[in-house]
């Protein structure tokens, strides 16, 4: 049975859509899909970064700051903090959103001269940890894990990626469980001229990112208004001097087919800072 | 005025420091392709006991490793710290020009 969405849980559904989805890019990852990339052995890494989405007449800005440690050359463990600022409905609130862990670990690498290719499996886990009041909420209301696989081939001139993320959602405390989601992944990358170590480094993203969202259900009831897939291309950049980065990017809706009455995205954008100590 | 004798001393004193390098590595390695990248290795050179200067060259594949007089560097000790950065080792030598 279909059952329509109202108030709190319509706020619920289209908060989830944006958060923890974070790429939790490393290095030479692309902007919005993950690669296999991680840190070195002992290293630091202090990334933040700022999002905002439109959707109809919804927005959501969102900066995070994210820590990660790499315990081994092939294994990083990580930490995020969200400051989001939400407008939906229009109500507006802002606070800070819920905390998100996250690991990776590159079990295959292949390494000749001037290439890279490995694949790695990637953790995220979401607590329902915000307690910041209001409406919107700033949380999810559940806690939500993402797993997945990925790919990445890096040359001094070519890069290229491809992964694959399940993202299981959690049931809020109001009995609502938003869809789980499938995330696909494919990106390419160049690098327009040749990289020196101590000069500025440049490498040109386009990735074609899918979301595939299941039904959302209250009460064991699936709603209408939820679900469906939507597909963007995404151009971007990755800028980089040393052991310090740069990288934006903006999703561009190429493919929307939402199940029911529901606002299609108008566009995301991202944008990275990153330092490596 | 500087006493000639003093000036002497002086530019024997840096010369002698320059002399006093000890000898210098080439590390190849593989599956490095961007230099936000190398950064790793540089931090692991640089923790080995000895190490005095690191350079990177990218496109080559090949940092050069420069350590203190007296000090030397080994094979194994190279493929541990190119491993920790995340990469594999592709040659090891002692560089012939100090």
């Amino acid at each position: 049975m279909m059952t329509k969405m109202r108030g709190p849980t319509e706020i619920a559904l289209g908060l989830g859509l944006f958060l923890g989805l974070s790429g939790g890019a490393y290095g030479h990852d692309p902007v919005f899909g993950p690669g296999p990339h991680v840190l070195f052995e002992g290293g630091t890494e202090i990334h933040t970064e700022f999002h905002r989405s439109e959707r109809g007449d919804d927005t959501e800005n969102e900066a995070a700051i994210a820590l990660k440690y790499g315990l081994t050359g092939d294994w990083v463990v990580g930490l995020e903090l969200p400051y989001q600022f939400v407008k939906e409905s229009g109500e507006r609130n802002d606070g800070v959103g819920d905390i998100t862990f996250s690991t990776k670990y590159r079990f295959w690498r292949h390494d000749t001269l001037g290439v890279q290719e490995s694949m790695a499996a990637l953790l995220k886990v979401k607590p329902d940890s915000s307690n910041s009041g209001g409406t919107p909420s700033l949380g999810s209301g559940s806690s939500d894990t993402v797993a997945g696989l990925t790919y990445g081939y890096e040359s001094l001139k070519w890069y290229r990626w491809a992964s694959l993320r399940y993202r299981y959602n959690g049931k809020t405390d109001e009995g609502l469980h938003r869809g789980d989601k499938l995330l696909v992944d494919l990106a390419g990358g160049i690098r327009l001229t040749p990289p020196n170590y101590w000069k500025p480094d440049t490498v040109w993203f386009l990735e074609l990112n899918g979301e595939i969202d299941e039904r959302a259900e209250l009460d064991g009831r699936k709603l209408s208004n939820s679900g469906g897939q939507e597909w963007f291309f995404s151009p971007g950049v990755m800028w980089t001097v040393r052991n310090f980065a740069v990288k934006a990017g903006v999703q561009l809706p190429l493919m929307s087919d939402l199940n029911g009455d529901q606002d299609e995205s108008d566009y995301r954008a991202r944008l990275e800072f990153e330092w490596h100590l | 005025m500087i006493p000639i004798r003093a000036l002497f001393l002086l530019v024997l004193m840096v010369a002698s420091s320059a002399w006093a390098q000890g000898p210098a590595y080439d590390i190849g390695v593989d599956g490095l392709s961007c230099p936000f990248c190398a950064y790793g290795i540089e931090k692991q050179l640089h923790k080995l006991d000895g190490v005095e200067k690191v350079e990177t060259d990218i496109e080559k594949a090949v940092v050069v490793v420069r350590v203190k007089d007296g000090s030397t560097l080994d094979r194994n000790q190279a493929m541990k710290a190119v491993k920790k950065a995340g990469f594999s080792l592709r040659s090891f030598e002692q560089s012939e020009e100090k």
